[in-house]
């Protein structure tokens, strides 16, 4: 037998291929964290790519944003709709784009991943604003990233992924327990690890560690329990699949701290069903 | 492929042709299942008639099987999901309240 690898550092290092994130995206990153940098600076790095620049002006012409007029130049587009949603749309794209088409065989099971995850998203924004969050688009961004490590055990460890999915439909337990059982590490620390790599904000590496424990997420602990609850009701209204038929069990420190009276949940749960709908038939 | 006049129009529908404004601004894509809010948006954007895929008696989204049936393998789906989790009080409720939504999803007769 195949010695086991404990440390997911290793197994990090050990794919060397890792998706690495587009330059462009990396470099709107850091022009969108650069208080003295204008719309047009942003602007010039967006349109040198042709590809974003007509997803841009596809997204905002869209039903998403519903503005009366036609926006025909990248920067009315960042205008419009703001330098973090920008960077946020980007990064989503270029997420997608990453892990589409690298293996055939298993994109029917990964396009389930990808519908939790927006599912996921979708309902981190939709809980954000039910409590009047100040930033919905990261929120959204989290959600749709909270379950990346999944993905990339998947796509690197095929065989390793096989033994945790044969464990999970032979003992109908969460996936997080199959891992920690099989592999000795699970996806949060996997994908804590790639969000590390990618240089990501500290916000979004702390929700994808700690999105099953959202206590030790410190001073990020009211997103991650955001995440955690909108993880928990995606999986309720059967959005996508998230490797397993469980639903997660709701953590106290999460629940007590959002203070989401019960009579919420469902006008939470009605808006989710509605705005999946209508993101899903955008991304793709 | 069928014409269908924006009151007779039901979520779940999906578009044959995509869906534009009076100016030529995309408002849905092909492909794309209705929604709701997609409704709503036709509608304030004063989309008159949309097409959308199937045959005439078939969009009345007829189901094969009693909706009793499938409203029973719904809730047996979502019971065998929460099976672990329902002795917490919170975790009922959230039960509760995603049972009404998959609900509201089934056709009615």
């Amino acid at each position: 037998m195949k010695k086991r690898i404990r440390d997911p550092k290793k197994i990090i290092d050990r794919i060397d291929d890792l998706p690495t994130l587009p330059r462009t995206v990396l470099k709107i990153t850091e022009l969108v964290n650069d208080p003295k940098s204008s719309a047009k600076d942003l602007a010039g790095v967006i349109t040198d790519d042709q590809i974003l620049t007509a997803r841009l002006l596809k997204l905002v012409n869209s039903s998403f944003y519903g503005l009366p007029q036609r926006i025909s130049t990248v920067t009315g587009a960042i205008v419009l709709i703001g330098f973090d949603a920008i960077r946020n749309l980007l990064l989503t794209t270029s997420v997608f784009d990453l892990f589409a088409d690298r293996n055939r065989k298993g994109q029917q099971k990964q396009e389930k991943y990808w519908d939790h995850s927006l599912g996921c998203a979708v309902g981190a924004k939709v809980i954000g604003n039910y409590l009047r969050h100040d930033n919905i688009e990261e929120l959204f961004v989290a959600g749709l990233l909270h379950d990346i490590g999944k993905i990339v055990e998947m796509m690197f460890q095929p065989d390793e992924f096989s033994k945790v999915v044969a464990a999970i439909s032979r003992e109908n337990i969460l996936m997080i327990a199959a891992e920690n059982k099989i592999l000795g590490h699970n996806h949060a620390e996997i994908g804590k690890l790639l969000a590390e790599k990618w240089n990501l904000p500290a916000k979004l590496i702390q929700i994808i560690a700690h999105h099953h424990q959202p206590d030790v997420a410190g001073s990020f602990a009211m997103e991650a329990a955001i995440v955690h609850l909108a993880d928990i009701f995606c999986r309720a209204l059967n959005m996508g699949f998230g490797g397993d038929n469980k639903i997660p069990p709701l953590d106290r420190f999460a629940w007590e701290s959002l203070k989401i009276q019960t009579s919420g949940i469902e006008s939470i749960m009605e808006t989710m069903q509605d705005e999946y709908g209508d993101i899903r038939s955008f991304i793709s | 492929m069928i014409r269908v006049n924006i009151v007779d129009l039901k979520p779940g529908m999906v578009l044959a042709q995509s869906v534009q404004n009076h100016q030529g601004v995309l408002l849905l894509d092909a492909g794309t299942k209705i929604t709701k809010k997609n409704i709503r948006i036709f509608k304030s954007w004063g989309v008159v008639d949309v097409s959308v895929k199937g045959e005439l008696n078939e969009s009345k989204t007829a189901a094969e099987t009693p909706v009793a049936e499938v409203k029973d393998s719904v809730e047996m789906e979502l019971k065998a999901k929460f099976s672990d989790v329902l002795d917490d009080p919170v975790m009922v409720e959230i039960f509760n309240a995603a049972r009404k939504q998959l609900m509201k999803d089934l056709p009615k007769n």
